[in-house]
């Protein structure tokens, strides 16, 4: 053991540092709930995280381009894991300050650190260099979100969707798991990129444990068919936690798809082993835009679309081009966006007993606030892939994807897809322009006006992104 | 930023959102502002005739996926259908009497930005982006003033899938071609056949939606009915000419092989639009609907005179697209006029209103003649040249069928004149005062421009020399050898 220590180098724990500080900072936030009276506690635990997730930020933003394999490969810094690790931490910055107080006025802190520790498993999952630290990542950030999706006790719902979260998630980690023995018992390796030796070919075995090892990634990401338990959980958890849960898990387990479809399967010669990100890709555009349409609850409706989104990157990875990989880069940090402001505007439709999460909340909402309406058009038409929205490139993007790696059928998938998610998506918008003789739903004063600045940052870089659309540009994405 | 070419785009744009920095109930000061800057707008275009063939470009993104870039170009025929567009936009707002003024009003200045977006645009991603973002405002105005919200929803699905159709289209021609920089471009990249096929079937299904073509009209009698006036005079009139304007410029431009490989298919749907059009506007009793189903028959007439690959019929394609948006503005807005005052547009319970209201009666009498096709008004002048070239390409009997929705257009139009201005007086109408000035200073400007470019229908010629390949790409299908030599 001490002969393996000796090896740990400072910059190892440097390419840590961002998730290490964001996990650090959960356990400050406890101590402050222990030793500061309530009332600042409570403040005190969110400044904490704000404070925590912009340094781990800009500390991670600062290692983009650096290549290391730290820990001896168990953890990654490369392109991807930064960009990654950034998505990550914007959702969990636009997570904390969408805080509401439903059912967790006194749990503050605990959520807050809830929140960070799984914020920290999801950024070692997108620099995971072997399965191990996947697995770990995997679980930190699983076993926060049990606790988070039922920490307001005092709602049935929540309840059910804190247990059904853990009964399908363990589930899907128990595939996971015997997917990584398969694959170590087929390569004798845990490290990702080295699980396939060029000369070796491919052992049934590795086949196998690969196909259940996507499974298991696919109960994560949500993608049809392993999708059933998104609406039920989205709807039953906090505001805050469905918006964390429907952009930084998909960051962290996006991220582990890629990795594993970009370094541990060889190209070209076993494409085949990419068809099922086809299917999952295929199956998620049509039935989560179909899933969607009848919903009249936003939370359940983000929950179908962002089964839908997750097919969309999932369409671009599939191929496993560099233009993928691009591409769907390019569209999670615009999905993060677009997806958080709609977020960030149902926080400011709630009040503190009722979240304003139904459709009738919105009715008539551009003529009583009408900023708030156009951001939230802004959002919506983003989700719908319409100019002039970041969501509109992305679709471009991974359009063209698509045709340039030959699979062009997904592409069509994908425009069927969008034009019924045009009825999901537009609903809402008619909901806040359509004239309304009076409003039946009662006007509310949000608990807080801090998902103002969600709301502010995420329509504007919506907007920024499509003049401006940056694409992480350097070809050694993937370090091996 | 100070290129006034591309402030034509973000004009309407920038303001129709600063808009809604104006007090929620003031009307007078939202209609002011929206007409003094659709005014402004208007100038902002006719400025541009003094520098035809400008353009500004700014990078969007280069070689991953492949390069687009924000450039937009004007051209005689792209400043042709902005300033039409900038004209009835100005009548637009001038008559717009509805509620909650202001949003309307701004929603109609994203409209016209937009569209002047559309014209502009010399990347074809760029022309997508305005083809989709024109979709928005027509939306929200549809399910906030308009008569029901079935009329949106089907507008939204047409549309919007056509969109989605134009997106992948454009997509394809980047990645095969590396860049969507082409509009206009004297050398287009060229294809390999098989992509070229199926990309243009892509593009041609989004313009006969929006334009629109039979068999893809039914969102379009239900939009315009539910429309209110302004807005249906906007659509109507410009929206429709997207579609035309895509045809001609990124038709002819970028697949003349395709555009005549197709013409026998497009033709007939177009000759069939006109005599379907025209029957069903003989029968129908609310006005809007007569002049919805006569925009489908007369927009056909466009599609015979564009796929006749006729270089005159291309001059009346023009000078009749012009007309066509004018007195379609026309009639629209006048119908606006009567339904305000008389609470209804059914033909059958209107009557007399040219005892009562002349001056209404006769703007509706103008509106009319255009549209059935007066010698001496542009609608005339765009139906002959295009006949002529019809008949001149070959197609004799393409030109002799459509004679016959041509006729039937008086059949219809003075249906509705008779019965409505010089009907019998209906007892239990509402007798209202007649036209205001500023609803006569609306329409006059359309009326002069319908008698000028009746007079005078070579002002669309120099926008004519803009529609590229016309007779090359009837050369161009012949056998491949004498293409590729031409090359």
């Amino acid at each position: 053991m001490g002969g393996y220590l000796q090896y740990v180098q400072t910059l190892d724990y440097q390419a840590l540092l961002p998730a290490m500080i964001v996990g650090g900072t959960a356990v400050i936030a406890l101590l402050a709930d222990l030793l500061l009276p309530r009332r600042i506690a409570n403040g005190t635990a969110i400044l904490l995280g704000v404070m925590a997730t912009i340094m781990a930020g800009l500390y991670a933003s600062l290692s983009y381009g650096v290549h290391y394999l730290a820990f001896g490969g168990g953890f990654v810094l490369d392109g991807l894991s930064v960009v990654f690790q950034e998505i990550v931490l914007l959702s969990t910055l636009v997570t904390l300050m969408l805080f509401n107080r439903r059912g967790v006025s006194e749990d503050r802190p605990a959520y807050v650190a809830l929140v960070l520790w799984s914020s920290t498993g999801a950024m070692i999952m997108a620099g995971a260099g072997s399965l191990m630290t996947l697995f770990l990542g995997l679980e930190i950030l699983s076993l926060s979100l049990y606790c988070l999706c039922a920490i307001a006790r005092d709602r049935e719902v929540a309840k059910e969707a804190g247990f059904k979260y853990l009964v399908l998630s363990s589930t899907a980690s128990g595939f996971l798991l015997y997917g990584m023995a398969l694959l170590f018992g087929a390569t004798g390796t845990v490290t990702i990129s080295a699980l396939i030796h060029p000369a070796t070919g491919i052992h049934g075995l590795y086949a196998l444990g690969m196909g259940i090892f996507l499974i298991g990634l696919a109960f994560k990401l949500a993608l049809v068919p392993f999708h059933i338990w998104a609406p039920d959980v989205y709807e039953g958890a906090p505001l805050p936690v469905t918006a964390f849960m429907s952009v930084a898990t998909k960051a962290g387990a996006l991220a582990a798809l890629a990795r594993v479809i970009y370094t541990a399967i060889p190209q070209p010669d076993a494409h085949w082993l990419l068809l099922p990100t086809f299917i999952f890709a295929a199956a998620s555009m049509l039935v989560g835009n179909l899933g969607a349409l009848a919903q009249t609850d936003i939370k359940r409706l983000l929950a179908y679309s962002a089964v839908a989104q997750a097919g969309y990157i999932v369409a671009a990875l599939a191929g496993a081009t560099e233009l993928g990989i691009r591409s769907a880069v390019y569209y999670l940090a615009a999905y993060a966006f677009m997806n958080l402001g709609a977020f960030a505007v149902a926080a400011l439709l709630s009040s503190d007993r009722e979240e304003g999460t139904q459709l009738v909340a919105y009715e008539g909402l551009a003529a009583r606030q009408p900023l708030l309406a156009a951001a939230m058009t802004f959002f919506m038409l983003s989700l719908a892939g319409m100019p002039i929205t970041a969501g509109f490139l992305g679709k471009i993007f991974i359009l063209s994807t698509t045709i340039h790696t030959g699979y062009w059928p997904l592409g069509a998938l994908l425009v069927i897809g969008s034009a019924v998610s045009f009825y999901v998506y537009f609903k809402v918008i008619r909901a806040m322009y359509a004239r309304v003789e009076r409003f039946s739903h009662p006007e509310v004063r949000p608990p807080s006006q801090l998902p103002w600045i969600a709301v502010a940052i995420c329509a504007v870089a919506v907007i920024v992104l499509t003049f401006v659309p940056v694409m992480p540009g350097d070809a050694t994405f993937f370090v091996k | 930023m100070a290129d006034s070419l591309l402030w034509v785009v973000l004009l309407p744009i920038v303001l129709g959102f600063a808009m809604f920095a104006l007090p929620k109930a003031g009307d007078g000061i939202a209609r002011g502002t929206g007409i003094v800057v659709s005014a402004a707008e208007l100038l902002l275009v006719a400025l541009q005739y003094g520098r035809v063939g400008h353009q500004v470009s700014y990078p969007w993104f280069t070689d991953s996926p492949w390069t687009a870039a924000f450039h937009f170009g004007s051209s005689q025929i792209a400043l042709l259908f902005c300033a039409m567009l900038a004209l009835i936009t100005l009548a637009a707002a001038i008559v717009t009497n509805v509620q909650r003024e202001r949003d309307f009003m701004a929603q109609m200045l994203l409209l016209e930005g937009t569209m002047m977006g559309l014209f502009l645009a010399r990347d074809l991603l760029v022309f997508a982006l305005f083809w989709d973002a024109m979709l928005v405002p027509v939306f929200i105005m549809l399910v906030n003033w308009g008569e029901g919200t079935a009329a949106a929803w089907r507008f939204l699905i047409y549309n919007g899938t056509a969109g989605l159709g134009l997106l992948l289209a454009t997509a394809a021609y980047g990645i095969l071609a590396g860049t969507t920089d082409v509009i206009g471009a004297a050398h287009a990249q060229s294809l390999a056949a098989g992509a070229a096929w199926w990309i243009f079937v892509g593009f041609a299904f989004s313009y006969a939606v929006k334009t629109p073509l039979f068999p893809f009209h039914t969102w379009m009698p239900d939009t315009y009915t539910a429309s209110p006036a302004p807005l249906a005079a906007v659509i109507s009139s410009v929206q429709s000419k997207s579609g035309i304007f895509g045809f001609l410029v990124i038709g002819f431009g970028l697949f003349p092989q395709e555009m005549h490989r197709w013409a026998p298919l497009l033709s007939l749907l177009g000759l069939i639009a006109m005599i379907y059009g025209a029957l069903v506007a003989m029968w129908h009793d609310d006005a809007k609907r007569v002049l919805a189903y006569s925009s489908l028959s007369h927009l056909g007439l466009l599609f015979l005179g564009i796929l006749s690959f006729n270089q005159l019929a291309i001059v009346g394609v023009l000078v009749y697209a012009v007309a066509h948006g004018l007195f379609n503005a026309v009639m629209f807005l006048v119908v606006g006029y009567v339904e305000q005052r008389e609470e209804t547009r059914a033909i059958s319970r209107l009557g007399g209103l040219g005892i009562n209201n002349p001056k209404l009666g006769g703007a509706m009498m103008v509106g009319s003649m255009a549209l059935l096709g007066l010698p001496g008004l542009a609608g005339f002048a765009g139906e002959l040249l295009i006949l002529i070239g019809v008949w001149g390409s070959g197609q004799h009997w393409y030109a002799a069928i459509a004679l016959i929705p041509i006729v039937l257009a008086a059949v219809y139009m003075l249906r509705v004149l008779l019965k409505v201005v010089w009907g019998p007086e209906v007892q239990d109408l509402p007798v209202r005062p007649d036209l205001a000035w500023w609803e006569i200073v609306a329409v006059a400007p359309l009326a002069a421009a319908l008698l000028l470019f009746g007079l005078w229908p070579n002002l669309a010629a120099p926008a004519a020399h803009d529609v590229v390949n016309v007779a090359a790409s009837v050369a161009a299908a012949a056998p491949a050898t004498v293409s590729e030599a031409s090359h």
